[in-house]
């Protein structure tokens, strides 16, 4: 196996993880949220700063220690799901439709300006680095053995997600967030606290999305405000659409297509005939192609195939009294 | 006291241009009752097209022309291919929203395809700077704030007097029942965006002057700002989104002048946050209508 289509499959089962977080908070429950690319950051910084030791001088960043990875992680998680709980609380209250999608691209862009510009709590521009094959020595791993174990890691944690969230949608409380999503005034009705759903739905996800974090600082080795951005959101919605938003199946056939498939596809672009000398023109333009394409997929699936590829199961009543208006959004 | 006079006369520059591009994005928002998460990039369009035309022509007067020009007709490229196209399928607004975010992102890109990622310089001779009353202005300056009131009173010439604008309030009030009186709602909201789009465009022209640079993601991080003007005012009515830009545009030049600038982003947005949750249908709206979705 190269070593290339080692990271490719890597990078895919952590981008699966947030994917489904994704999924919980947009599939189920039903908010556009945008402040989701906020939680894996959130996971990804406190990840690097629970265990790569004690600031440096000129590096400033908060605690410093060097705990055992796996730790870190936990709390990283929770950390995750605290500022989720927080933003959620403000923001699902009495908030809908674009209001709540408004209000949460504020809370990312708050927190991509604190950690970009405010240096005593990441380091500001130059972000975080030095946390390098976490959990290897105990094992007793070199770098390049390394690589698969961290791979192997990589796919366990996707599958053991994979399996939670299988279980999680088909739970009372997956079928209660649904519910919210269909008709609020419904599920108020027959005694659901929406607000309450809704939150535990919202720190669930914001809690898959540190975790995805906590993973990606580990795989990136360092994390930094050029690392990520507010707008990287487009690609996850664009994976849960395409593959099928509410059905787990669905995102992970989407997290192929777009996150394996047209991510990879500008790597392959040159090669085409024609299309080598792209390249010589300016650095970004095959970063930027790959930008058109998923923009052009969001839009284009949002208008021709809102249920995606794989779309959610429906309940229909099977005398066929009752007809399930067709969900959009 | 100086340091504060000064700070003011930087004030009404921002919100001048905050104010065009607010009140562009709120009529778009009027006649279509969804949010365009793409008009930043209209501002970012009236920039390129203005500094291509100021490079062939050496005119600022064409250059300005041409950014309001390539605004409008972005715009009417934005409603005529996605917006008006989803609300005719009967989309709800938050799919909209999200259409139109993906949108942003194929012009972003697109942008960068063809001119780079890079920041483009483009300033004008903003001359010797005067004092006027206690502010103390460049011509440029001065410029920049009478062209936006001028814009602005003729914006609301033809919204409160023309005949155009009086279909352009039904639409905005009750689409429904303005097509059953015979009006071309479709119409109607791609000439809206037209004229937004020329509004929008020349705000970009300034705006990329008042900087002194652009890149193809200057707009976006003006539309986070817009939005906020427009939401703190209320969004779709102009006047109250013209008083809401003027506010937005003090309070964070002079926030940006006592803390530091790089925070603007996070102010404007606690602005933003405290005024959704305290009166979610803006400042100085009193309409019983609500706003979610």
């Amino acid at each position: 196996m190269s070593a290339y289509l080692v990271s490719v499959l890597t990078e895919g089962s952590i981008f699966g993880i947030m994917a489904l977080g994704l999924n919980v908070i947009w599939g189920w429950s039903g908010d556009f949220d945008l402040a989701y690319y906020g939680y894996i950051a959130v996971g990804a910084y406190m990840t690097l700063v629970l265990t790569i030791g004690p600031a440096v001088a000129p590096a400033h960043y908060i605690l410093g220690l060097t705990l055992p990875y796996p730790v870190a992680v936990g709390i990283a998680v929770i950390t995750s799901m605290a500022v989720g709980l927080a933003v959620g609380s403000i923001a699902l209250r009495h908030l809908r439709g674009i209001y709540f999608s408004i209000v949460t691209l504020g809370a990312v862009y708050v927190m991509y300006v604190l950690a970009g510009q405010y240096v005593p709590l990441f380091d500001g521009y130059n972000g975080l680095s030095g946390l390098f094959d976490p959990m290897g020595d105990w094992f007793g791993l070199d770098y390049l053995s390394y690589q698969y174990f961290f791979l192997g890691l990589s796919l366990v944690l996707f599958g053991l997600v994979f399996l939670f969230m299988w279980r999680v949608s088909n739970s009372r409380f997956g079928m209660a967030l649904r519910t919210l999503r269909e008709d609020e005034r419904a599920a108020a009705a027959f005694g659901r606290d929406i607000y309450r759903l809704k939150l535990k739905g919202y720190v669930l996800g914001a809690g898959l999305g540190g975790f995805a974090g906590a993973l990606f600082a580990a795989y990136l080795s360092a994390f930094n405000p050029s690392a990520w951005s507010p707008v990287e959101i487009i690609v996850l919605y664009s994976a849960v659409l395409v593959g099928g938003r509410g059905n787990i199946w669905g995102v992970g056939l989407g997290v192929l297509i777009m996150g394996l498939l047209v991510q990879e596809s500008t790597r392959f672009l040159p090669m085409l005939p024609g299309l080598g000398q792209l390249n010589t023109v300016h650095p970004q333009v095959l970063l930027a192609m790959r930008g058109v394409i998923i923009g052009l997929v969001l839009v284009l699936f949002l208008r021709f195939r809102p249920q995606g590829l794989l779309p959610e199961r429906r309940f229909v009543d099977r005398e066929g009294a009752l007809t399930v208006a067709p969900q959009t959004a | 006291m100086h340091d504060a006079l000064l700070t003011l006369g930087f004030a009404v520059v921002t919100a001048s241009i905050l104010a065009l591009s607010a009140v562009a994005f709120t009529l778009q928002y009027a006649v279509t009752n969804v949010a365009n998460v793409s008009h930043g990039e209209i501002l970012t369009v009236g920039a390129y097209a203005a500094y291509l035309v100021h490079q062939r022509t050496g005119s600022a007067v064409a250059a300005a022309v041409a950014a309001a020009l390539a605004g409008g007709l972005a715009a009417l490229a934005m409603h005529s291919a996605v917006i008006g196209p989803f609300i005719r399928f009967g989309a709800t607004p938050t799919v909209v929203f999200i259409a139109t975010l993906g949108m942003s992102f194929v012009i972003q890109n697109v942008l960068v395809i063809f001119f780079g990622a890079a920041n483009v310089a483009y300033t004008l001779d903003p001359g010797a700077p005067r004092q006027i009353g206690p502010f103390l202005f460049t011509p440029l300056d001065g410029e920049i704030v009478v062209s936006a009131i001028a814009i602005t009173a003729a914006l609301f010439f033809i919204i409160s007097r023309t005949k155009f604008g009086k279909a352009l309030r039904a639409v905005s009030q009750n689409r429904e029942l303005a097509r059953v009186t015979g009006i071309n709602a479709t119409r109607i909201a791609g000439a809206t965006f037209f004229l937004a789009g020329l509004v929008a465009g020349y705000a970009g022209f300034i705006l990329a002057e008042s900087v002194g640079s652009f890149s193809p993601y200057f707009g976006f991080g003006f539309f986070l700002i817009t939005l906020t003007a427009a939401v703190a005012g209320g969004l779709g009515r102009a006047l109250s989104t013209l008083v809401g830009a003027v506010m937005v545009g003090l309070i964070l030049e002079f926030a940006g002048g006592y803390v530091s600038a790089s925070y603007n982003l996070a102010f404007a947005f606690a602005i933003l946050a405290i005024v959704i949750l305290v009166r979610p249908r803006g400042l100085f709206t009193n309409a019983r209508r609500t706003v979610f979705e």
